[in-house]
């Protein structure tokens, strides 16, 4: 007790450190903040701005480029042409993931481990290549004289190279949660596999499902390498359209266009994420 | 019913095939569709391009059937190309390096800081993920140029009497960079620390240990194995990304992804770009099968 | 092979690598019995059921349910339910969706999955509790609900694994009372999984005591616990004093070789011998006539409500008696303990 009022030649120093790292824990807080937060903020001012050059300081504000944007079929005809894709890919990439990831927590078989490899490889590649590979090969591939080339199915399938690994991640860490007990239950009472599937293991894995699928959606819709590849002037998405006209000459019409398709991805997160709480509780009720 | 004679047998012994096979086939078909699209949309363009590296390249046509190894050489030959891989190289080294440090400064601080902090942090960390790239291009392009908002903010708060332009400078580019991957680096370093217990640090300074000795002492070894994915994650993230450093960084920032883009999409050269690709993609495998080597533990990578 | 059965297991077996789970099991059961298989863990009991269930495959043998092969069919094309130890019932579903599923699986009519459900929750005694979600119950209710939605589809026959072993003491005694009354109205054949002797003996028409993969034995509950066919199967089931001992000429001695103050009327061959008999059955008095004596020192008296227990030490012979009734002797006394030629048995 008597020490206390001493401190100890070691417990000033040890003071002084904490003094320094908690004042340089909030200088860093401060860095991570504004560095985090600068190209959010600076594309929302922009996207205010009534100059048509992208300049500051902002003189006048205004939403016209707003109007400009939505008034553009050309820019509509892209955002929709994104959200169909990232839709696709969403469905593409959700069942064949979940379905594969089902068969590696069930089932034993021969050359899993390759297998295994093979599925999560394409995430590790980079855009370009993937991008690329696929435009070459796939360039004069017409099915049936379907001209696959071009199409929103092949920028669709090209995106699931990076989805379906990253679903198939998830739900395997998913599925070993699942309680091996009523998935037997259900045999036993004369579930067949598929029912069993669909009645007893989906329903328990679906947080996992719902996450998937929006990390499936996100991806693609923000994708713009390959889709630079793989798309015509018709079927070109909403970044591809904001990479080339960066190209060009920038507009503030360029800051509305990130700010749409980040509200895009946010609108669509909370959406989904309202009605699969409201499912769960139902549930639970 | 009763079973007896050979019928019978041969009935139940056909039934009983038929079931094995099924038990055997099931993963397959839930597997196929996956694979499906791994084999034809990856593999074999894969496959398609490493043959398409060798052919030749003769006047305007994309390319003619042949065998020269010429694209490649052309990599150690021809200096612009052979600079490249080192700009890539020595680019996503030092992008490598800054996530890696501000990720673990970062993950750290949300470690430790109370767990009201908790949700902010990771909302914040997340932007970089939910936008698009072309939308983090588009916020740095507009923050460094001349008439950009760091020029006005410097000028107008008197630290600098005359306008500065960063745009298209390498620090720009690597900026950029760093913005794109910062997250991965942090999600993967705070699973880690996560995944300690915190009263290893009050044990720590109970015995006596400075913050920093106890940093060193405890935390550091602890997270090794987390710095060295972070990096190697970090690494393969940007050797494969050209756009960022294409559009922010000065047109003699050349790396392969622009080089391959330019290639196919400028020169109509698809043999060298195929070339150029193949060499991308080896090194992102040789930097996984090293990830491979260094953790023992389970990660995406290794199964 | 006849109908008569509805279960008949033929010589199964069942290996885990170089461990043998269950070593050729033959077994037999008829309508409407109820049969317990109950041995320690380990012993291949719930392997047994498991293959039953086709949850697992068979190695060899043969299994037919109502004279019907059905080895090679996977669980969900077997005639048989299981109720699983944890229920496991489906959390996402109702309590009468639960019970419903079965019927549904097996494509019975809108109006008879609903009378069955009623059924079903009547005979449980949940009658009212159709609404309610798996984590809105009991523990016991949820086994409750677990049996009825078992019982819903009329198996062949019903597979219960160790269904009550989860629940507290009082639970599972008033459960187990409940099963054998359904038994005993409904007259289903079943087969029940347990490591608890009692259970086994309360329910059963017969027991199958297995051990190390293999039924040692297997007959009534009374023939069970009064003729054991071996020595496993006796200090198996209930409790039991064993006195290791080495006659040698008439003369008994304890393993360390002292002379035991032991008198039994008919005289074993030299040898190694365990003597057993149920504490319950040795008499601290050998006024009523018992045929064999052993004198023994009195060590300490524990109480256990209905009797108390005597803790004997003779030589290196250690055992101890139950009796009613008031506390005769201190510790320290040296008591003459008795027992019947009936009661014992010697193993060697």
């Amino acid at each position: 007790m008597v020490n206390a009022t001493v401190p100890s030649p070691m417990q000033v120093k040890s003071n002084a450190q904490a003094g320094i790292l908690k004042f340089s824990s909030w200088g860093f807080v401060a860095f991570i903040v504004i560095y985090l937060l600068t190209p959010i903020i600076v594309t929302l001012l922009m996207s205010f701005s009534d100059a048509s050059a992208l300049r500051f300081p902002i003189r006048e504000w205004s939403t016209k480029w707003y109007g400009d944007f939505f008034a553009s079929p050309q820019w509509t005809d892209a955002l929709l042409n994104s959200l169909m894709i990232a839709v696709g890919t969403t469905v593409i990439s959700t069942t064949c993931g979940v379905v594969a990831a089902w068969a590696f927590e069930k089932y034993e078989f021969r050359f899993k481990p390759l297998l295994y490899l093979l599925v999560m490889l394409p995430l590790f590649m980079p855009g370009v290549v993937l991008g690329l590979g696929v435009a070459m090969a796939m360039g004069s591939a017409d099915i049936l004289g379907y001209q696959l080339y071009g199409s929103r199915l092949i920028v669709m399938l090209a995106h699931s190279l990076w989805a379906i690994p990253l679903v198939f991640m998830l739900m395997e860490t998913t599925f070993r949660t699942v309680d091996h007990r009523i998935v037997e239950a259900s045999y036993d009472l004369g579930g067949r596999p598929f029912q069993t599937f669909f009645e007893i293991v989906l329903p328990s894995v679906s947080t996992g499902i719902v996450s998937s699928a929006l990390f499936a959606f996100v991806i693609s819709l923000n994708e713009f390498v390959m889709a630079l590849f793989l798309t015509t002037r018709d079927t070109q998405t909403l970044p591809v359209l904001m990479w080339l006209s960066l190209r060009s000459a920038g507009t503030p019409r360029l800051a509305v266009a990130s700010v749409v398709l980040a509200c895009t991805v946010i609108i669509s997160l909370a959406i989904i994420m309202v009605w699969h709480s409201r499912q769960l509780r139902k549930a639970q009720a | 019913m009763n079973i007896a004679g050979p019928d019978a047998a041969a009935t139940y012994e056909a039934a009983r095939r038929r079931a094995r096979l099924r038990e055997k086939l099931a993963p397959w078909l839930l597997v196929s569709p996956a694979l499906a699209i791994t084999l034809f949309f990856f593999a074999v363009p894969i496959v398609y391009m490493a043959r398409m590296s060798f052919n030749e390249k003769i006047d305007q046509r994309f390319y003619v059937p042949g065998f020269t190894f010429d694209h490649y050489s052309s990599l150690l030959t021809d200096s612009a190309f052979s600079n490249a891989i080192w700009t890539t190289a020595k680019l996503s080294f030092g992008v490598s390096i800054a996530t890696t440090l501000i990720g673990y400064a970062f993950a750290l601080l949300v470690w430790m800081k109370p767990r009201r902090w908790r949700f902010m942090f990771i909302a914040l960390a997340l932007c970089p993920m939910l936008i698009s790239e072309i939308s983090i291009i588009f916020g740095w392009w507009v923050f460094f140029p001349r008439n950009g908002l760091l020029s006005y903010v410097l000028t107008t708060m008197g630290l600098l009497s005359d306008k500065v332009g960063l745009l298209y400078t390498e620090y720009a580019a690597f900026v950029g960079l760093v913005y794109l991957i910062l997250p991965f680096s942090f999600f993967i370093l705070l699973s880690l620390f996560d995944g300690i217990d915190k009263k290893l640090l009050e044990a720590s300074s109970d015995l006596g240990a400075s913050p920093i000795v106890t940093f060193y002492e405890v935390l550091l070894p602890l997270t090794k194995g987390g710095i060295a994915a972070s990096f190697a994650q970090s690494f393969i993230w940007a050797i494969g990304t050209y756009a960022t450093p294409s559009a922010l960084g000065p047109d003699t920032l050349w790396t392969i992804g622009y080089l391959i883009q330019e290639q196919m999409l400028s020169r109509h050269n698809w043999p060298k770009a195929a070339a150029f690709s193949m060499v991308l993609a080896a090194g992102v495998g040789v930097v996984m099968m090293m990830i491979r080597s260094v953790s023992a533990k389970r990660t995406p990578i290794n199964g | 092979m006849s109908d008569k059965y509805a279960l008949e297991l033929v010589g199964i077996r069942r290996c885990y690598g170089s461990v043998v789970a269950v070593d050729d099991v033959s077994l037999a059961i008829e309508r409407g019995e109820f049969v317990t298989l109950l041995g320690p863990s380990g012993s291949g009991k719930t392997s047994t059921l498991r293959l039953i269930g086709g949850f697992e495959n068979l190695d060899s043998g043969s299994i037919n349910i109502n004279g019907k092969r059905v080895d090679h069919l996977p669980a969900y094309s077997r005639d048989t339910t299981t109720i699983f130890q944890s229920g496991a019932l489906f959390p996402h579903k109702t309590v009468a969706e639960n019970v419903a599923y079965g019927l549904r699986m097996r494509g019975a009519s809108k109006s008879e999955t609903e009378k069955r459900i009623k059924e079903a929750l009547q005979i449980v005694r949940l009658a009212g509790y159709e609404d309610r979600y798996p984590n809105q119950l009991s523990g016991g209710q949820k086994q409750r609900v677990a049996l009825a939605r078992s019982m819903a589809v009329r198996p062949a026959i019903l597979l219960f694994d160790e269904p009550l072993s989860a629940l507290d003491l009082s639970l599972r005694l008033q459960l187990r009372a409940e099963i054998k009354r359904l038994h005993q109205e409904l007259g289903f054949s079943a087969i029940y999984v347990t490591h608890d002797q009692s259970e086994a003996m309360a329910m059963s028409s017969r027991v199958a005591v297995m051990k190390q993969g293999k039924i040692e034995q297997i007959d009534t509950p009374s023939n069970i616990y009064n003729l054991p066919a071996n020595e496993f199967v006796y200090t198996f089931i209930g409790e039991n004093c064993s006195i290791p001992l080495r006659v040698s000429g008439g003369q008994a001695f304890d393993l360390s070789g002292t002379t035991l103050n032991l008198s039994l009327s008919s005289s074993l061959p030299d040898g190694e011998w365990r003597i057993c008999v149920r504490p319950s059955r040795l008499r601290l008095t050998c006024r009523d006539g018992a045929e064999n004596r052993l004198v023994a020192k009195l060590q300490f008296v524990e109480f256990l409500g209905d009797v108390h227990r005597y803790h004997l030490k003779s030589g290196a012979v250690e055992l101890f008696v139950d009796q009613p009734g008031e506390v005769r002797a201190n510790p320290g006394d040296t008591i003459e303990v008795g027992w019947s030629n009936a009661d014992m048995r010697a193993y060697r």
